[in-house]
């Protein structure tokens, strides 16, 4: 017969580093039309990272997205960065774009002062404009400044920055320090139907709420979890790394090492949690990693609200699900008939 | 839909058209077609709007995947370019007596092969540095690297690995990290202990915290190893200039230590090496640092000649790193009421054959491992063990997968045997903005309530949704 139940799991996890260092440096030119070129170390493994450093980038420019190319992942050409580990991307490689960027639009604000007869404190950049703060009806095109900056003035629009997340290092033997200068939350909970003739599970729905932030792209957000989501489940009951006695894997290949696919999918439903962060580029955090931490655990208490059984070892394969059924109703009589036993004797 | 401009297919395929005066062997597959997409992009206007953030902006390069069209190593070619393959010990733990590579050299097609021996600096590594690029000496675990050829095609390449011969005089090896604890074990790196990595984290007093409890609970959670299975496994070619530079284009994520990684395993100054990277097909933390890139310089810099390596989906499983197996114990002391006044944990990794990212692991591990709780009272130990296994690395979650399941387990133990529901157990007993973590570090931006709050209305939990 076939049981549901349902599964709940929460998490906190850091962004960056543990104490270690971890900067990245960034470089963002503002050409002389006002479109922009970033110079990131960073790598794209196919998360979106540079989609969203040039959306950072973009903001605090005040262009548009597309306004900003992003060249990456070249030792000749851009600077260092720690690279797409940690989830540190959007958190630690943003900051540093966000800083680079203010350092070029500064040079942009002092040309755009005297073309506009205020202070350089004054302006703010938006929508493609270096404007009047509380007066945006006295601004300039960027590309106009930006153009007049170079050309004219002598001072291209070039800005350099890095930064690196502050930390207190760990005590030795208590362990407390300020490992990381933040972290994420998250819950996830799962809907499951367990055959408990088979042991097999089919996953119905996950329900995952995560915390990044400012999501800079929720679209990307969404992928995020979406494919973590998929890793976890892999994770909770099916990948399994086997090895013979003489410590050689049995199943280094994608016949018998069983991943998941999209047919194993559920649905997925996506809620980004309200959140700012003051120490993120424009309030982020970041995404990567958490949005596979609590899937298998609530995908494993679902699995016993439906049948029962407490798995205590990973991965919850159909095999090891019927055992513990079978060993659940086998324990479960031998109680039954304790109990029974108990009531007869006096 | 707007006016796209007509797209060109039907033009390509009329260039595509078989002409009879070209001879078959000039339409090289390597060739590119011209032009089967739209040159004139029309850019979505979502990533023409301001403000920038916030916006759902499509990825420029996911055109190009949705086209086909980026471009991997897999599909690059350099002029007069070898295919390098890597032989691998399939012994988990043996001292090499000998290497004999004459027949592998003798091979028509082969131009260089390569053994531990010749690598200037033959060992790498994160924290420590106890990883070789090709075994020289030694075998720690069954996919080390032994020797490695560049021919010019793949096939050739690995016949010439069949020609290779070497000799192992067995070693003892211990797999399972329990019995590397033990005091007899075989020691995988020498030493004193097989435990290379730990770390302790105290607040408060356990002891005190069991004793005021009105419930303990314990349990033994454990964890497999798993890979993290890009769809692109690692890849790179090595090319030298005349002037003794190398340039090194390759699927690894994070080219500032690869660099340094290359720089001290070749020998050279870093200003020598450029490493670009590539659009890689999926990282998940397998792809932080070096694997065949040194061997591919070296190789490269013996034929003269470029030289592309790709693990074949076997390497990928036996020769990168894996998530870290846990041994976890969990011992939690609860008021009747659900909160939770103690929590000790012991965690035990098993770390393979190499470091690699097992110190950051176990950190991470250890710090998260209480879960997102107030908890006075708390002690979590943890350590990784060296085994001749595959090396356990950075994966996606770096251990908090790992933990999550086990004190998300207990707490649902922990619910059930008081009669409170999950969700209002979790309640009672998350951070809040300000509370304090288990290293002491008073916590901001917190929104645990919050999230739980939202995915419980989304699934609608208390209204019993099933």
């Amino acid at each position: 017969m076939k049981r549901r139940g349902r599964g709940i799991a929460c998490m906190w996890y850091p962004i960056g580093f543990t104490v270690s260092a971890n900067p990245s440096a960034a470089v963002v030119m503002v050409t002389e039309d006002g479109t922009a070129t970033l110079l990131t170390g960073t790598v794209e493994t196919g998360q979106g990272a540079l989609t969203v450093l040039g959306q950072i980038a973009a903001e605090a420019l005040g262009v548009a997205t597309d306004d900003v190319h992003v060249v990456s992942g070249d030792t000749d050409a851009t600077p260092m960065d720690t690279g797409a580990i940690a989830s540190r991307t959007t958190y630690v490689t943003g900051n540093a774009v966000r800083l680079a960027a203010h350092e070029a639009l500064s040079i942009l604000f002092d040309t755009a002062a005297d073309m506009l007869g205020v202070r350089p404190e004054q302006l703010e950049a938006r929508d493609r404009k270096i404007q009047v703060k509380d007066f945006a009806q006295r601004s300039l095109p960027i590309g106009e400044v930006a153009q007049r900056s170079q050309v004219v003035l002598g001072r291209p629009a070039v800005g350099a920055a890095s930064y690196n997340p502050p930390t207190v290092p760990m005590d030795a033997q208590t362990g407390q320090g300020k490992p990381f200068n933040t972290y994420v939350y998250a819950t996830q909970i799962a809907e499951v139907e367990v055959d408990d003739e088979t042991g097999e599970v089919e996953i119905l729905r996950v329900v995952a709420a995560h915390d990044c932030g400012t999501p800079i792209n929720p679209m990307l957000v969404e992928g995020q979890v979406q494919g973590g989501i998929a890793m976890g489940i892999g994770f909770a009951l099916q990948e399994e790394i086997l090895f013979d006695d003489a410590g050689r894997q049995i199943n280094p290949n994608l016949t018998n090492y069983i991943m998941p696919t999209s047919l194993d999918m559920p649905e997925v439903q996506v809620d980004i949690v309200d959140s700012y962060d003051p120490t993120g580029p424009f309030g982020a955090k970041g995404v990567g990693e958490p949005t596979l931490v609590p899937t298998a655990a609530a995908i494993l208490n679902a699995i016993h609200d439906a049948v029962g059984v407490r798995i205590t070892a990973l991965p919850a394969t159909a095999e090891r699900v019927l055992a513990a059924i079978k060993a659940k109703r086998t324990g479960a009589s031998a109680r039954l008939s304790a109990v029974s036993a108990d009531t007869i004797a006096p | 839909m707007p006016e796209r401009p007509r797209t060109t297919v039907e033009q390509h395929e009329r260039s595509q058209a078989v002409d009879p005066t070209v001879p078959a062997a000039m339409s090289l597959p390597a060739l590119r077609p011209s032009a089967v997409f739209p040159l004139d992009v029309l850019v979505p206007q979502v990533r023409l709007q301001t403000p920038a953030v916030g916006q759902r902006a499509t990825r420029p390069d996911a055109r190009l995947h949705g086209l086909g069209l980026t471009r991997y190593i897999d599909d690059m070619s350099l002029p007069g370019m070898l295919h390098a393959k890597i032989k691998r010990a399939g012994v988990a733990s043996a001292r090499i007596v000998r290497v004999d590579t004459s027949a592998a050299e003798a091979l028509a097609g082969v131009v260089a092969v390569l053994t531990g021996r010749e690598i200037p600096v033959n060992s790498f590594g994160p924290t420590f540095q106890d990883q070789p690029v090709l075994a020289a000496e030694r075998v720690f675990h069954a996919g080390d690297g032994v020797a490695a050829v560049a021919a010019i095609s793949e096939q050739i390449a690995a016949e010439a690995l069949e020609r290779i011969v070497v000799e192992y005089e067995p070693l003892p090896a211990v797999f399972d990290p329990l019995q590397a604890l033990e005091a007899n074990a075989p020691r995988v790196h020498g030493g004193a202990s097989n435990v290379y990595a730990s770390k302790t984290i105290r607040r408060g007093d356990v002891a005190y915290g069991f004793a005021q409890a009105a419930r303990i609970f314990e349990g033994r959670y454990r964890t497999q190893m798993v890979e993290h299975v890009p769809i692109e496994p690692h890849a790179a070619i090595a090319e030298w200039d005349p002037n003794g530079r190398v340039s090194i284009q390759s699927s690894l994520g994070r080219i500032t230590l690869g660099r340094a990684d290359l720089a001290r395993t070749l020998g050279l100054p870093m200003n020598r090496i450029r490493l670009s990277g590539t659009v890689v097909g999926g990282n998940f933390g397998g792809k932080n640092e070096i694997t065949l890139e040194p061997v591919l310089a070296l190789l490269a810099k013996k034929a003269g000649r470029p030289v592309k390596g790709v693990f074949s989906r076997a390497e990928e499983f036996t020769a990168s790193t894996t998530r870290h197996p846990f041994i976890m114990d969990y011992k939690t002391g609860v008021t009747p009421e659900g909160r939770i006044l103690a929590r000790e944990v012991r965690l035990v990794l098993d770390g393979g054959a190499y470091c690699s990212w097992s110190e950051t692991t176990l950190g991470k591990a250890c710090i998260l491992a209480t879960g997102p709780y107030r908890i006075e009272h708390l002690h979590v130990e943890a350590m990784a063990v060296y085994t001749n296994k595959t090396m356990t690395g950075a994966m996606r979650g770096f251990g908090a997968p790992q933990v999550c399941f086990a004190y998300e387990s207990q707490m649902d133990d922990i619910a059930a045997a008081l009669g409170i529901d999950p969700l209002e157990l979790r309640l009672r007993n998350v951070f809040e903005e300000g509370s304090i973590s288990p290293t002491g570090q008073v916590l901001q931006s917190v929104v645990i309530r919050k999230s739980l709050e939202q995915a419980a209305q989304r699934f609608g939990w208390r209204e019993g949704g099933r």
